[in-house]
């Protein structure tokens, strides 16, 4: 402790105040980086989605040309697959950063309007901001809920029998219009016994696909705030699955669950999947084989219990560029260009000027025109299941535990009732 | 060595020693000095704010939170409402947290008394003359450098998976497992192999303890006719009880919060939380899926507290046996 070393601590104490300071000005500067605005009036927004490289593609070639037409918005980008996605999501809107844009679907309208996390975008409307003129089929109410509009539908999509052409016609079967549980239980054994591999991918996990079939007897998977069949209904449904896997008509779940996030039928150990009709582009890219749409089998040889599902764009409510988030979802679903760069990767576009825009000359794309037509004139299409607070949570658990009973792991009593039970408390809650 | 290391406390407070404030013997400082020594004091909190406020922050601030939120009803959304020790009853009766906690249980007790035999074998190995030792213990080692990290566990899901290398391997010999990250059982073996892999810190730290064994010791019982395995057995575990105790004792609290590779492994991207059927489900992915998949975050701070009070339990019964098997020389060499 001598005299001379009193200065030089003084020294350090002031450098190490200093750092202190400059320590607190970056964290404040990153604090900061949130909110984005600069000198020139750019504005930067935040746009996430889900989905897989091949979506991500054509989204960064529309975001390109947005950025063309509107210099002063800078989009950044961010995406990751479904399930992923709204963990992400969730952690981003519950710390107050969610991005501006985001895409949604119908499960979580419910969920995060109660969150108070979607904007209404009736306001940006009424400001001429996006335009809800010129929506096919009904679609501009799609995303209204309780009066507020809290997403923008970018296509229409439905449920469908995705196939791998070269196997049913190996197979030697044609689905048609109408064609009944029966008739397809015979093709899954036909494509079994002649391709050797299973017929479909794990269709008793798929929320979905389920309720399509309890639609098709006058029920739903959902009501207005909870489950819409019992377990009885429930019981057939998994017992029937049960002896699909043990006799490999539908695919082993081991496999199934290792080439995530491949899907069963473009890594060929399917021969069909049950999913939304658009998704034959994602596999078109993903696979080797040449893949197709194939009508929802019946319960009475008429009704398919389908309707028209989309995805949309969903402003967060604590967006600072509320403006501009609208102008840029007005673009995405309304721009000719927009649509002949997606394609049908999310549907049919939902507009008439988009739907026009593109007509696909491409088979995989055609197909997807022609399977949403045929819907309409067969007349099958009816109002859509509503979806209550938590009927992600109760989606993801039907696909965990329908995967268990697949894997072996649980009884078809068990899967049942534990299925009822965790339902039970997300709808709850 | 050994003693250093679980005798560290001791070591510190008697280092200080040394030079006492105001002790026998020395002065009492004049006034001046006593105010330069409160500027001194200053000075030393004010080299150690960064760690402060991190601790205050990052630490003990969310502790208190959680701690506070494991009694309430919190979806991070809405304010968190109390409901006493409700997320406690639930968690006991949730069969899917019961199935985490005997995963969790299960790769504890396999995992780390294979890990730790492993890295004392190789220790034992790596501990005499020969050349290019230097080269075999950083080769040993290097697993453990990158063993935490993400990608290791992609890869190792690779290598695991359906028609991969292990899986064709298998086959040669005629076992068809079909991929051990698909099937429900074989997938916590695939992490428990992981774990192993990255045997090098213990081992390190057996290797430095192998070296505290006084040489004198082995060439008595050289004398007396001792054979290895009784020179291993009578000389060296007894020798190396301190490290291995502390060994034990690390590896066990690293087990229990395993998460990121059983989440990588079992999951990742696009596909379940932890494993096909929670084959993987150790207690952290459970946690994980509670608070940010289910948004049940009052529930999930419940479930870490209940691991830290679990983690507790046990290392005080590690504490408490170490006295009929660790020996310590006595003086602490």
């Amino acid at each position: 402790m001598q005299q001379g070393k009193g200065v030089e601590r003084r020294t350090v104490l002031k450098a190490a105040g200093a750092s202190l300071a400059v320590t607190g000005l970056g964290a404040t500067a990153t604090a900061c980086g949130g909110g984005s605005g600069s000198g020139d009036g750019t504005v930067t927004i935040r746009y996430a989605w889900w989905g897989a490289e091949d979506r991500a593609r054509r989204i960064n070639k529309t975001i390109d040309l947005f950025e063309k037409k509107y210099p002063k918005i800078k989009v950044k980008t961010d995406f990751q697959p479904y399930p992923d996605f709204w963990k992400k999501f969730n952690t981003q809107a519950s710390g107050g950063n969610p991005p501006d844009v985001f895409q949604n679907a119908i499960g979580f309208l419910r969920k995060y309007d109660a969150k108070n996390v979607l904007l209404d975008l009736k306001e940006q409307v009424k400001a001429g901001n996006l335009r809800m003129e010129g929506f096919r089929a009904g679609l501009d109410t799609f995303g209204e809920i309780d009066g507020k509009l809290l997403g923008v539908p970018v296509g229409s999509n439905s449920m469908a029998l995705v196939i791998d052409k070269p196997v049913y016609a190996r197979a030697g079967i044609t689905p048609d219009m109408g064609w009944t549980w029966d008739d397809f239980d015979e093709a899954m054994a036909r494509v079994r016994d002649r391709t050797g591999r299973a017929g479909d991918s794990g269709m008793y996990g798929v929320m979905y696909l389920y309720d399509l079939y309890l639609r098709q007897n006058g029920k739903a998977f959902f009501t207005e705030d909870g489950l819409g069949f019992t377990e009885t209904d429930l019981t057939r449904w998994w017992t029937k699955a049960e002896k699909g896997v043990r006799s490999g008509l539908f695919a082993d779940p081991k496999k199934v669950a290792q080439i995530k996030p491949k899907s069963a039928l473009s890594a060929e150990l399917a021969g069909s999947e049950f999913t939304w009709d658009n998704f034959t582009v994602r596999y078109t890219s993903e696979g080797k084989s040449e893949y197709g749409l194939a009508p929802i089998p019946t319960t009475d040889g008429k009704r398919t219990g389908q309707y028209l599902g989309s995805l949309m764009l969903s402003a967060s409510k604590r967006t600072q560029h509320p403006v501009e988030v609208a102008k840029f979802i007005d673009f995405m679903v309304h721009d000719p260009e927009v649509a002949t760069i997606m394609g049908y990767d999310r549907g049919v576009p939902a507009t008439t000027a988009q739907y026009e825009a593109y007509r696909p000359t491409d088979p995989v794309n055609k197909a997807i025109a022609a399977y949403e037509e045929s819907l309409v004139e067969a007349g099958v299409l009816e109002p859509i299941t509503p979806h209550p607070n938590g009927a992600d949570i109760c989606e993801a658990a039907f696909l965990r535990i329908g995967e268990e009973l697949g894997l072996g792991k649980r009884s078809v009593a068990d899967a049942v009732e534990q299925f009822f039970n965790e339902s039970k408390t997300a709808l709850s809650s | 060595m050994g003693t250093a290391v679980t005798h560290a406390p001791a070591t510190e407070v008697r280092a200080k020693d040394p030079e006492p404030r105001h002790g026998p013997g020395t002065p009492p400082r004049p006034a001046g000095l006593k105010r330069r020594g409160r500027r001194e004091n200053l000075a030393g909190y004010l080299f150690m704010s960064p760690w402060i406020a991190g601790f205050l922050l990052l630490t003990a601030g969310p502790m208190a939170a959680s701690l506070y939120f494991a009694f309430t009803d919190y979806n991070l959304f809405d304010a968190p409402r109390w409901i006493g020790l409700d997320n406690f009853s639930e968690m006991f009766g949730d069969p899917r947290w019961r199935h985490s906690v005997r995963v969790t249980l299960w790769y504890v007790v396999v995992g780390t008394p294979v890990k730790l035999l492993v890295a004392l074998g190789v220790a034992l190995l790596l501990a005499q003359k020969r050349r290019g030792q230097a080269f075999y213990r950083a080769a040993f080692y290097a697993p453990s450098l990158i063993g935490a990290s993400v990608s290791v566990a992609i890869v190792w899901k690779a290598i695991f998976s359906d028609d991969a290398v292990v899986d064709r391997t298998q086959r040669v010999f005629g076992i068809d497992a079909g991929g051990w990250t698909g099937d429900p059982d074989l997938i916590i073996y695939s992490l428990v192999a992981l774990t192993v892999w990255q045997f090098g810190a213990p081992m390190v730290i057996f290797l430095a303890g192998l070296k505290q064994v006084p040489r004198e010791l082995y060439e008595a019982a050289d004398v007396d006719g001792a054979g290895r395995l009784r020179q291993f057995w009578n000389i060296t575990l007894p020798m190396i009880s301190p490290v291995l105790f502390f060994n034990v004792l690390l590896e066990t609290i690293h087990s229990f919060q395993i998460f990121s590779s059983a989440y990588i492994v079992g999951g990742g991207a696009g596909g379940n939380a932890c494993g096909p059927a929670d084959g993987s489900m150790v207690y952290t992915c459970y946690l994980y899926v509670q608070g940010f998949e289910n948004s049940r975050m009052g529930l999930a701070s419940a479930m870490a507290w209940m691991l830290l009070v679990a983690v507790a339990l046990v290392t005080a019964v590690l504490f408490w046996s170490q006295k009929r098997w660790v020996h310590y020389e006595e003086g602490g060499r």
